[in-house]
């Protein structure tokens, strides 16, 4: 189960939440099915059923018609030809370019997140600290229209950046740099991206136990060994947890590429909104179903494997 | 203490936060300022083009084109009105759910909390692909009006929402809250209304800032479903008036920003308070944090 892990492990990461203790653990993992009806535990699930069904009307439903639509021809029969269209072609160039604007705008994410993570936990001011923490999340939380549109006053062909540029010589339109293509997409998404790693850096850097690196430095360790065997092991997990949470943010983000390029770029969730906006495929009505299901696969993908890899996390960040 | 990472420990500094990794100053400067220099030039610039356009000398005229516009103030009520919605609904949804989680059934905590985070993994377009082929044939008192962006957005805003009630009904004695109600004779409405949600005051305020900022910024789900709401009339602005719309996008950046800013406070001081280690803080910004995922 990669989901449940998402909320379980980004809690128990930070070090808190009860770890469950407060609890009743009563018969937790055996209970059968037949005494879970004879105890009449099941009246104990009845109040969460409204929220439930809340969850199954307004997002499961959808998220299943569109996986169950994009194998339907356009007379309802059952075919695989949306998917040989979907990745094909235009559609295929599309997957590419989503992958890697989400793999390269969460690289540089990780790795600058991680640099601010371990600067500020290593800054003796709790103030900066504080402003720091208190700005990743509301920048963390800054995606969407404005943003392009900030940049666009930044990085555009009259931004206040690319003028200065063009002052000192360096017009960087003239060098083949554009704010509305996939390099551009990339800098702008930066902007939600390293906010959101420093926060879920800063709690396994934190972690890091003072006796750790006092039994290193007692048994003789150089700075490189103890990243070599206990730092960078200890760190990796949450790092590459990390990354997988900005790899899915970036992969299913529309708004910030839809405002800059006006729906021109052609990536998959763009590809998407425009067939939605009526731009149908004559004879592939479901068309725009297989490339969501092609998402939501990348997505489970990334899932899975961002619960394998916290599950390896938690087991030293407690 | 020598520590073997960076310069030399001093000796009181030793058990501040900085408790590991000693890190040298120069790199922490230099890291701290670059980066800082990526956030800021971009709201620096907004402001310059919104007071200059690409003209010379200073004006505000993108500003009273924009408050004399009456789509500005007619999306602006939309996007308020959907935001209401969203935040009622948001309540009377999550605040039942979470108070019987915690009273009745403790176990299924983490399997709610799981729930509440699916809308991250599906991504917003494709929630609406699905909501328009499954949902087409619904009365056009649903379909055909901002209804149904309400209803989707308490979906879609749950990963923040939920948490963030979640974690204030942990921090209360659900249990014997309700227990000491009912042994003076209260009913459970009663309980809930005069016991428990005054109780809940921060957690409340944190879904009405969190779903009502996500309310407003929501592109993606109104754009594809034809209606004009805040987002989308200002990407129709900047297809043809940038300095307009880049007025318009400061004014939507500061106005998130001052509620989530001191939503972030707020819990941080609450949670500081209940917790070491300072993970308060971090708790009540991730689930902030997570509304890029959606705001997206």
């Amino acid at each position: 189960m990669a989901v449940p892990s998402l909320g379980e492990n980004r809690e128990s990461q930070s070090g808190f939440g009860g770890n469950g203790a407060s609890e009743p653990q009563k018969g937790s993992a055996g209970m059968s099915v037949a005494r879970f009806l004879r105890y009449g535990n099941w009246r104990r699930f009845m109040g969460v059923l409204p929220f439930v069904l809340y969850l199954g009307v307004f997002l499961l439903i959808p998220a299943i018609t569109v996986v169950v639509d994009a194998f339907k021809g356009d007379s309802g029969n059952f075919t695989l030809s949306n998917f040989s269209v979907g990745f094909s072609g235009v559609y295929f160039e599309s997957f590419k370019n989503s992958i890697q604007l989400s793999l390269f705008s969460a690289l540089i994410a990780t790795f600058v997140g991680l640099l601010v993570a371990l600067a500020i936990v290593a800054s003796p001011g709790r103030t900066l600290r504080a402003v720091v923490t208190a700005g990743s999340g509301v920048f963390a939380n800054t995606g969407g229209v404005p943003l392009a549109f900030s940049f666009v006053a930044t990085l555009g062909n009259f931004g206040l950046v690319a003028e200065l540029l063009t002052k000192i010589g360096y017009n960087p339109y003239n060098h083949g740099f554009s704010l509305y293509s996939v390099l551009g997409l990339t800098i702008v998404y930066e902007y939600f991206l390293i906010p959101l790693m420093v926060l879920i850096m800063i709690p396994p850097i934190d972690a890091l136990r003072k006796e750790w690196v006092d039994a290193a430095s007692s048994l003789g360790a150089s700075r490189i060994q103890f990243w070599r065997y206990i730092g960078g092991p200890l760190l990796a997990p949450p790092l590459l947890a990390g990354f997988l949470v900005l790899f899915t943010d970036a992969f299913a983000a529309y708004a910030t590429a839809a405002a800059l390029t006006s729906g021109t770029i052609p990536i998959v969730p763009i590809q998407i909104g425009s067939l939605i906006s009526g731009n149908v495929l004559v004879g592939h009505a479901h068309l725009g179903n297989a490339l969501g299901a092609g998402m939501i696969g990348v997505v489970i993908i990334a899932a899975i494997m961002y619960g394998l890899v916290q599950r390896r996390a938690s087991r030293w960040l407690r | 203490m020598a520590s073997i990472i960076g310069a030399p420990a001093k000796s009181s500094g030793v058990e501040g936060g900085s408790n590991v990794l000693r890190i040298g100053k120069i790199f922490r400067v230099v890291v701290l300022g670059v980066v800082g220099l990526y956030f800021i030039v971009p709201v620096i610039s907004s402001a310059r083009f919104s007071f200059t356009g690409s003209s010379k000398g200073i004006s505000l005229s993108a500003y009273s084109k924009l408050f004399s516009d009456p789509q500005f103030w007619t999306t602006l009520f939309l996007s308020v009105k959907i935001g209401i919605g969203t935040v009622i609904l948001s309540l009377v949804v999550i605040i039942p759910t979470t108070v019987w989680v915690h009273w009745k059934a403790p176990k299924i905590r983490r399997v709610m909390e799981a729930l509440s985070l699916l809308p991250l993994v599906i991504p917003s377009v494709v929630i609406t692909l699905g909501v328009i082929t499954s949902f087409g044939s619904l009365p056009n008192i649903i379909m055909g009006t901002p209804v149904i962006l309400a209803l989707e957005y308490v979906v879609l805003a749950l990963p923040y929402t939920y948490r963030t009630l979640d974690s204030a009904v942990q921090a209360l004695d659900i249990k014997t809250l309700v227990e000491a109600g009912q042994s003076l004779g209260a009913s459970l409405r009663k309980i809930l209304w005069w016991v428990l949600l005054p109780n809940l005051r921060s957690g409340v305020l944190g879904v009405v800032v969190l779903a009502f900022a996500f309310c407003l910024g929501e592109f993606a789900v109104a754009s594809l479903l034809s209606f004009t709401t805040f987002a989308v009339y200002l990407v129709q602005i900047g297809q043809t008036q940038a300095s307009e719309a880049i007025a318009f996008s400061l004014i939507a950046l500061v106005f998130t920003w001052i509620p989530l800013s001191i939503v972030t406070v707020v819990f941080s001081r609450r949670a500081g308070k209940r917790y070491r280690r300072g993970g308060g803080v971090l708790v009540a910004s991730q689930s902030i944090t997570e509304l890029t995922e959606l705001a997206e």
